[in-house]
């Protein structure tokens, strides 16, 4: 805020007057005062500061340095490449003049002029190039330029075109306006209309001729590079083509709106299917770096040896042994880290069972798994990307090399022959095959909690039936000590007791089943005749059904 | 600082190509003439093509300094034809004489050692060589003159016969307009969209030279315009009285609407009526100036008056002080030239046909081109000519041209500077006559006395 500022608002009249002539004194010294510290002049606010600031030089230094002018002539100079001798003239400094730096407006005083004896020629000369155009003779052109629908003058007037216009043809085509000679005067007035010619008629033409003149001079055979190509463009041209091109590139000017939209929609659109691609490939180029392990530079050669394969039976062995107590310590303490990353410099493993052998190295592995640690960069991949491209880094640890099928099979193939062949009749019940035939790793969890299923079930199966047994025992036991009792009370013995009895124990059966069924029993109670399956599937579609009756 | 050697003690040679020899470039138009030296960025001499012959002595003036005065019998003419060419030969020789000798040559700027502003010099010794005062004025200059594309042949012998005998030229050239608009421009193959006073071009230049098969023209240029703006005046409500600057001697300002308050000179002998024309003139092209302005959408005003409506208006003082208001009508005035049925109907004039507006003058001369080019021009389209001055021109014709050939690239070069657009030609020829490749192109006047003015021909193509 200024102290005008302050006057204003108290409304003091005053100083209004002279205030942006300080203005200008306030903007003027603070850019000339260079050699003042800014804190130097900050001090003095907004009122300039008293120190006259340096009065530029110009005027004084422009002054002291003058020279004397530049002198310049008015200098006659000719264009050899012009037809006559034209002479005009432009200014030059002039030659023996000291370089000065004043006086360029070219108005300094000439002194003594010398008369130039010579007249210097042009620097532009060099620049009058002309195109070579083929010229023939009458004779030649009887010979060997005849054309179907060209008389020799209009081909003359052509030449005169093409050369006039230096081979441009839209320029040649523009002027083209061949008047015929007069009939009559000309014995052969057989093209006498004057249909207009297509820039492509001209050109063929005028190709043609220059690559007669051309094969005249040097014949095919002898013709050198330059030559020979040019030859060649001048056999190539095809009128109809060029002629196609035009219309085509007509009609891509003439497009509508609408068409012109939908190729600009359609570019897009191809564009973004490109750089899609582009991606996916490019992460495809990064997975398959991912999965694919590192060439071996593990030396199996000592291994060849007794020796060697005894050394490596030791290690296996020691391996083994820590792992196991490794696997007791606890899962925790091993960073996830020193599993496959730690494996991938190694190498030379088949990548499917890298997990089982990720401890096995050359002599000299371990020591160089520190210096070679610091695998390349690898992208995470997110958990859909996994997911999509079915990539799973298993963690937990399998004792000894083995394969991942009998992992697969290790729930039937462990059980008991009978077991088996219960489990293997369960699988063919539900239409299940007891060999996976596409064992992705969603698969092989499915497969596995259905073996755990079928195992449970098998397992309650077999509860039930004990039970039954049980009960049927104590059933006879029951039986038993009534007829006993009976007998000692010389009842005689009924025979649809004995049967009620055993239809008693049938219902007792169907009652502990339904324990295990859940809500089956109430249907079977219900009076339905179906027969149930044993297979907990069945109970659950039965549900299902049971439900949807409802 | 220390002095170092100036860059201009160089030959310019080295940056630009230049070699100036003093050409002159005359561009003659209808409007007004356009003289100066070649090199230089504006034309040093600017004068109004229309003279004034005293009806009684038969003497002519010229320049805008005489021909203004309301004087008694001075007729006002003008020598060129209403299709931009020469008509009267006579007076448009001693007009373009005029116009050089006034500003240029009688100045000898081009001759220091006598001129003059150099005699406090101690030097004294000076070297009179070759500076005898020639009869002839143009006898150190070559003559760099600028035509319309439809120059007849006629006329264009006509020219270089009085660039030699008359002003005793030692080199003439004579160059399309619309060629040294491109060139000005820095382009070679171009469009040129010229809107001139007398005549409205649109031309297709490959390579320097223009395509004879594109050349169009129509009258809908800068006086077709005012006459638009007549015939809106006398037709709005209550009449706008068109009332020349000379006719007022004093007004008050009154409202907007009220009709004018303002004492009229008296003459004795009132100005001819084509003086009248000229000052009215005036007076309209300040209007287009200042009001006039093209609407921009491609598809008409008539399409869009509701929105034009909405538009706000702008305020018109003419000389005797009535004012108004012009709304719609401001975008009116101009419409015609895009849409030949939006023309203002002008008394004893028959109305424009659609072949005569802008956009199908450009899609006409395309059709003349080989397609090869068209696209390439459509790129590079100039615009040049105080007609396109009007305000909005090239957003209309760039709506235009993308609504046209929505396929193709447009692209459009207009001068931003006001001087630029309307000298457009006369920068090009500065740019052409300076550069020293073109001394082998000059017509020397040895060529000239060889084989006569039919050179012009065979080497102006
Ligand atoms: N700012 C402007 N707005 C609108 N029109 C203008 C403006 N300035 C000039 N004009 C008009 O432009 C015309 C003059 O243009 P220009 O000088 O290009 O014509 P010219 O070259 O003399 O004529 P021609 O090319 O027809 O021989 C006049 O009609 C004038 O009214
Ligand atoms: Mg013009």
């Amino acid at each position: 805020m200024s102290s005008h500022d302050v006057r204003d608002m108290l409304d003091l009249p005053g100083t209004a007057g002279p205030r942006p002539a300080k203005k200008q004194k306030i903007a003027a010294p603070k850019s000339t005062l260079k050699g003042l510290a800014r804190e130097v002049q900050s001090l003095a606010g907004d009122n300039p500061i008293s120190i006259v600031p340096e009065i530029s030089s110009f005027k004084k230094r422009r002054l002291a340095s003058r020279k004397p002018a530049a002198r310049w002539v008015l200098k006659p100079f000719k264009n050899p490449a012009r037809g006559d001798d034209l002479v005009l003239a432009h200014w030059r400094r002039k030659a023996e003049a000291p370089p000065a730096p004043v006086g360029e407006d070219g108005n300094s005083e000439q002194v003594e002029a010398q008369p130039e004896p010579e007249i210097e020629n042009s620097t532009f000369a060099k620049f009058n190039v002309k195109v070579d155009i083929p010229e023939y003779t009458d004779l030649q052109y009887s010979l060997k330029l005849e054309g179907e629908g060209w008389t020799k003058d209009e081909t003359d007037y052509l030449m005169g075109l093409v050369k006039d216009f230096d081979l441009r043809w839209p320029l040649i085509w523009d002027r083209y306006d061949y008047e015929p000679l007069a009939s009559g005067e000309n014995g052969d007035s057989l093209v006498s209309v004057t249909q207009p010619r297509s820039m492509e008629d001209l050109k063929v033409r005028y190709y043609f001729i220059a690559d007669q003149m051309l094969q005249l001079h040097t014949p095919l055979k002898d013709m050198r590079k330059t030559e020979h190509d040019l030859h060649e463009i001048f056999e190539k041209f095809d009128p109809n083509q060029e002629a196609l091109r035009k219309k085509f590139a007509e009609t891509a000017l003439n497009r509508t709106k609408e068409e012109a939209r939908e190729e600009e929609s359609l570019l897009l659109e191809l564009k973004r299917i490109l750089a899609r691609s582009e991606k996916l490939s490019e992460e495809r180029k990064e997975l398959y770096a991912r999965l694919e392990a590192p060439p071996s530079n593990g030396n199996i050669g000592i291994y060849t040896s007794s020796q060697g394969l005894q050394q490596l039976l030791q290690q296996l062995m020691t391996l083994n042994n820590s792992k196991k107590r490794r696997s007791l310590m606890g899962a925790e303490n091993m960073s996830p880290a020193s599993g496959p990353s730690g494996l991938q410099q190694q190498g030379s493993f088949d990548r499917r069972d890298s997990t089982m052998r990720e401890s096995i190295s050359g002599p000299s592995g371990p020591s160089r798994k520190g210096t070679l640690q610091g695998p390349p960069e690898r992208r995470e991949l997110t958990k859909e990307e996994e997911k999509m491209y079915g990539v799973s880094q298993p963690t937990e640890k399998l004792s000894g090399p083995s394969f991942r099928a009998d992992r697969l099979n290790k729930p039937i193939t462990n059980k008991s022959a009978t077991m088996q062949a219960k489990i293997t009749n369960v699988l063919g019940e539900l239409g299940v095959p007891s060999r996976l035939i596409m064992p992705t790793a969603a698969v092989g969890q499915e497969w596995e909690s259905l073996l755990g299923n079928i195992q449970k079930l098998l397992e309650l199966k077999k509860n039930a039936e004990k039970l039954d047994g049980e009960i049927a025992i104590a059933m006879t036991l029951k039986a038993e000590r009534e007829k006993r009792e009976r007998a000692a009370r010389g009842e005689p013995d009924p025979e649809d007791d004995d049967h009620d009895v055993k239809r008693e124990s049938d219902r007792e059966k169907s009652v502990s089943r339904s324990v295990r069924g859940g809500s089956v029993s109430r249907s079977a109670r219900g009076g339905s005749t179906r027969k149930r399956s044993a297979s907990v599937l069945s109970a659950m579609s039965d549900k299902s059904t049971k439900r949807q009756k409802k | 600082m220390a002095a170092q050697p100036m860059t201009s003690s160089m030959q310019p040679t080295d940056v630009y190509g230049g070699d100036e020899v003093s050409a002159i470039i005359l561009d003659p138009g209808y409007s007004s003439v356009r003289a100066g030296f070649a090199g230089e960025d504006t034309p040093k001499s600017f004068v109004n093509s229309h003279y004034g012959v005293s009806s009684s002595g038969g003497s002519y003036v010229f320049g805008d300094d005489t021909i203004h005065n309301p004087l008694a019998n001075l007729d006002i003419r003008n020598p060129m034809s209403k299709e931009g060419v020469v008509e009267d030969w006579d007076a448009a020789t001693k007009l373009w004489e005029y116009a050089i000798t006034s500003r240029l040559t009688s100045f000898k700027q081009a001759d220091p050692r006598t001129n003059g502003l150099n005699d406090d010099m101690k030097d004294a010794d000076i070297e009179m060589e070759g500076v005898e005062e020639g009869e002839k004025p143009l006898e150190e200059h070559p003559l760099l003159m600028t035509e319309t594309a439809w120059n007849n042949p006629k006329l264009r012998e006509k020219s270089i016969e009085v660039a030699m005998e008359s002003w005793g030229c030692p080199a003439f050239w004579l160059a399309r307009n619309s060629v040294l608009a491109s060139f000005g421009a820095g382009k070679a193959t171009a469009l040129v969209v010229d809107v001139g006073a007398s005549t409205t071009s649109v031309i297709c230049i490959h390579d320097g030279l223009i395509l004879k098969k594109s050349v169009q023209k129509s009258p809908l240029a800068g006086n077709w315009l005012s006459s638009q703006l007549r015939s809106l005046f006398s037709t709005t409500d209550p009449k706008v009285e068109l009332v020349p600057h000379f006719m007022i001697a004093s007004k008050t300002p009154v409202d907007a609407g009220a009709s004018a308050q303002a004492t009229y000179r008296k003459f004795e002998d009132t100005p001819s009526a084509s003086f009248r024309a000229l000052e009215e003139e005036r007076v309209l092209t300040e209007f287009k100036e200042s009001v006039v302005q093209v609407w921009q959408d491609h598809r008409g005003l008539k399409a869009g008056t509701e929105y034009a409506r909405q538009q706000p208006g702008r305020v018109f003082e003419m000389p005797d002080g009535s004012n108004q208001l012009w709304g719609v009508e401001r975008y009116n005035v101009a419409e015609g030239m895009w849409d030949s049925s939006s023309a203002l109907p002008v008394p004893n004039e028959s109305a424009p046909s659609k072949g005569q507006t802008i956009p199908e003058m450009v899609k006409a001369s395309l059709a003349g081109v080989d397609i090869d080019i068209r696209a390439h021009v459509l790129q590079n389209i100039v615009v040049t000519g105080g007609g396109t001055l009007v305000s909005g021109f090239t957003d209309r014709l760039h709506n235009e041209l993308t609504a046209m050939y929505p396929g193709a690239r447009i692209k459009i070069q207009a001068a931003g500077l006001t001087a630029e657009r309307r000298f457009g030609s006369w920068i090009g020829g500065s740019i052409l006559g300076s550069l020293g490749t073109f001394h082998q192109m000059w017509i020397s006047k040895k060529e000239y006395e060889e084989f006569g003015t039919s050179i012009i021909e065979k080497r102006c193509k």
